[in-house]
């Protein structure tokens, strides 16, 4: 552990990208003790440019909702959305593939051949259809997401499994009489888990993204105040208040690249082949 | 020398008198380009009511009369009428020398066919419009009477070209009305010939050259642009792309930066015959809205005046009730009001029991929105604030158009719903369907979904209903607006004031009530 924790701090990008992440956590841990009031709140003037009036130093949008308190907010709703979204694609990708995986045969056929199907939906459009359907909620975006991007964990824990699955270990614990799902969860899963992590962290951008669109397309939570529910909202006047654009877009950006880095540092500090660049 | 002709020398001779008024005489020639949005799901307007088919069909079809701002009537297929003294027969002197695009002779077979087989049966509001018409006689072929069981005063408000729209009999008798060809490539006896509709494109209407206004139409074509998004609709106007547009075709918080441009006339006139009204309905079977201090509560909490300044960008005028004030003749003031008073709204609520828990909510309601735009949605997110204020807990609910429909007006699954219906020229042609008992129909869009039921409120409707006298009918109509505001079943938040955008060039494009539902005969190009 501490050898990892050395490697990943030697990445200077990755530290970085951990730095920014752990920045819009706190903001989202400590929205409700800055901006306790509601984000919906219309408290100002409409159209205060940053800086305009001390009082909201990132200016207020078309309502005269305060833009500080909603990006404040919206990195909750956001995190949120990509965390939940991402364990649930992981549920449903791991179980699949280490079925997959480790039974073989016509199960592995059966789930590979599910995976494909949903692998040739394009995953964006995919989400777009699921949350019309199911109407826009916290819920259903988050399952949505889940279930559009569970494909290439699937596929990638298939892999891992089948590599496993052939290993004097797991034949070990098959000789021995071990039940197969002991042998999954306790033994094949914990040596599949480093590239698993790594998937997943990159999944939550991914998953921040999605959100994003879904709710620029007015199909987000109408509830919630995410970061994609301002740049929605905003898109119709950014030839006249591009700032109700660019300052949540601006937090998207940083969030997923942070994200991103973050993952990346992960997996370099994971990879023992890497371990002298 | 038809009286159309008079009114066009005698406006000739005032222009040509008075040159300093700045008018010009109309130029020939030149297509105008213009957006029509979203797509028109046909293009005949005389069974189905959607907004956009009138913007088309208007230009294509016409009906026996027209109107002024006033909502006064002007010939149109007919060159004069007349109504009997009990107002159960009007008799209609058509135009002589009418040719259908096609040829074919414009009758009064075709106005008969048209007012009993398509919009009695078919129109959704043709059905009760022009319910009490029993019959109509065509003694000539440039004579049609109208036979009334009843006195129908309001029918004289619906004969325009968008709400009375007459079809050719020749290519409608005997067919499925709603499923016929023509109704995507229509034939009329307008102005402009239907030439090309490219699906998802545009739409292409050519000068009538045989049109019974012989002076008229001045322009050469029409192109009705179809382009879905509202910020690609105004870079087309930026670039001269798009010439007219009705229906605010532009985002509303985009209308000051293209003003500013100097290129562009805004007009709020042309929208009086359609009177669109923005309410709240309520749901009366809600164990909460059921109490008539609740939903007083709730008008109390809504800051009307900041939902048409901040919302809806000015685009507007706050409600005072039922009946719009542009509806000259029957609006009245005097009527119970709620100004935005929150003590007065918490006061109210506790004294129908409804006491703050120990979170300051006092109880739930769900909210659906008509999604037709981010005013809409926009407005739903203000209810929510304004009555989590006054402890109510607002979710809001989003959902796409039919989804909306079928909730509100099919199965009747909903608290509250912010939408908004045209309340036409006449409040028994627009309003009555909002609180008459009997149109709580199940299936039908747009009708009374709260649920609300007064046997005096029926009465007061029925009565006006078949009133001929117009001062009495006007008292009738006050006392439906006194009683629709002491009830509340829905909630008139503010008249909805639609603009025209057109480039300068564009001339002469809303000289009426009807607004992009005229005929565009006299539109015109400056050079």
């Amino acid at each position: 552990m501490k050898d990892f924790l050395r490697r990943f701090a030697r990445n200077r990008a990755a530290l970085g990208g951990a730095v920014i992440l752990l920045a819009v956590i706190a903001m989202a841990l400590l929205a409700p003790v800055l901006y306790p009031g509601n984000p919906w709140d219309m408290v100002a003037e409409p159209f205060l440019a940053p800086g305009a009036d001390p009082g909201y130093p990132l200016g207020s949008d078309m309502m005269g909702r305060d833009l500080a308190a909603g990006i404040f907010h919206g990195a909750r709703v956001s995190l949120l959305v990509g965390i939940v979204a991402t364990a649930v694609a992981l549920l449903l990708g791991v179980s699949i593939g280490a079925v997959a995986g480790y039974f073989g045969g016509w199960v592995d056929d059966v789930l590979m051949r599910l995976t494909e199907l949903f692998q040739t939906i394009p995953a964006f459009l995919f989400a777009i259809v699921l949350v019309a359907i199911f109407q826009p909620s916290v819920t259903t975006i988050v399952l949505a997401i889940g279930v559009v991007s569970w494909p290439p964990v699937a596929r990638l824990t298939r892999g891992e499994f089948l590599s496993l699955r052939s290993r004097e270990f797991v034949q070990a614990c098959i000789a021995m009489g071990m039940g197969d799902l002991r042998i999954i969860v306790l033994h094949c899963l914990p040596n599949a888990l480093a590239p698993i992590v790594v998937t997943g962290s990159l999944m939550v951008a991914t998953a921040i993204l999605t959100e994003a669109g879904l709710a620029f397309l007015g199909l987000g939570d109408p509830n919630v105040m995410s970061w994609g529910t301002i740049i929605g909202a905003g898109r119709e006047v950014l030839r006249s208040a591009w700032y109700v654009c660019a300052l949540p877009g601006i937090a998207i950006l940083l969030t997923v690249l942070a994200i991103n880095l973050f993952g990346e540092g992960v997996n370099d500090a994971l990879n023992p082949k890497l371990k002298n660049r | 020398m038809s009286v159309l002709r008079f009114v066009v020398s005698v406006s000739l001779l005032v222009f040509l008198g008075a040159p300093l008024s700045g008018a010009q005489e109309p130029v020939k020639g030149g297509t105008l380009t213009m957006v029509v949005q979203p797509e028109p799901p046909g293009l005949v307007s005389a069974f189905n009511s959607a907004g956009p088919i009138g913007v088309v069909s208007t230009k294509i079809l016409e009906g026996l009369i027209t109107y002024d701002y006033d909502m006064n009537p002007k010939p149109s297929l007919a060159e004069t009428w007349k109504v009997s003294p009990d107002g159960k027969t009007i008799t209609f002197n058509l135009r002589k020398g009418v040719k259908w695009h096609d040829g074919k002779d414009f009758t009064s077979a075709d106005v008969q066919f048209s007012a009993l087989k398509v919009w009695k049966e078919l129109h959704p509001r043709g059905r009760s419009t022009f319910a009490k018409l029993t019959a109509v006689e065509t003694p000539s072929p440039l004579i049609a009477i109208f036979k009334l069981s009843e006195p129908s005063p309001y029918m004289m408000s619906a004969l325009s070209g968008y709400e009375g729209q007459i079809l050719p009999k020749h290519l409608y008798d005997g067919t499925d009305i709603p499923q016929n060809p023509y109704n995507n490539k229509p034939v009329g006896t307008g102005p402009f010939v239907f030439k090309e509709w490219q699906k998802g494109n545009f739409i292409l209407l050519e000068r009538n050259p045989a049109y019974w206004d012989k002076a008229k139409p001045y322009l050469d074509k029409i192109v009705m642009r179809i382009i879905p998004d509202a910020s690609a609709r105004a870079a087309a106007f930026e670039t001269g792309e798009v010439l007219l547009g009705g229906f605010s075709p532009v985002p509303l918080n985009d209308v000051k930066r293209l003003e500013a441009t100097g290129k562009f006339d805004l007009e709020t006139k042309g929208y009086e015959y359609l009177a669109p009204l923005f309410l709240l309905e309520f749901n009366l079977k809600n164990k909460y809205l059921q109490d008539k201090r609740v939903r007083q509560a709730i008008a109390h909490a809504v800051n009307k005046d900041l939902v048409v300044k901040t919302v809806w960008f000015g685009f507007g005028k706050p409600a005072t009730g039922p009946v719009p004030s542009v509806l000259t003749q029957f609006y009245s003031a005097a009527v119970p009001q709620y100004p935005f008073d929150i003590k007065k709204a918490d006061q109210l609520l506790d004294d129908a029991g409804f006491k703050r828990g120990t979170d300051g909510k006092r109880f739930k309601l769900v909210h659906d929105f008509l999604p037709y735009g981010s005013d809409y949605q926009r407005t739903a997110e203000y209810l929510k604030q304004a009555l989590g204020k006054v402890g109510i807990d607002v979710e809001i609910r989003s959902q796409d158009t039919a989804a909306f429909l079928k909730r509100v007006y099919t199965d009747g699954e909903f608290d509250m719903t912010s939408n908004f219906f045209y309340a036409l020229p006449d409040p028994t042609i627009g309003v009555q369907r909002i609180y008459w008992t009997k149109n709580i129909k199940k299936g039908v869009p747009f009708s009374n979904a709260s649920g609300y039921s007064n046997p005096e409120m029926d009465k007061v409707i029925e009565a006006a209903q078949i009133e001929h006298d117009r001062k009495k009918r006007k008292e009738l109509i006050g006392r439906l607006q006194s009683i629709a505001q002491e009830d509340l079943p829905v909630l008139d938040l503010f008249e909805v004031r639609f603009f025209t955008l057109a480039n300068k060039k564009v001339q002469d494009h809303t000289n009426s009530a009807e607004g992009v539902y005229g005929s565009f005969s006299g539109v015109w190009l400056k050079k």
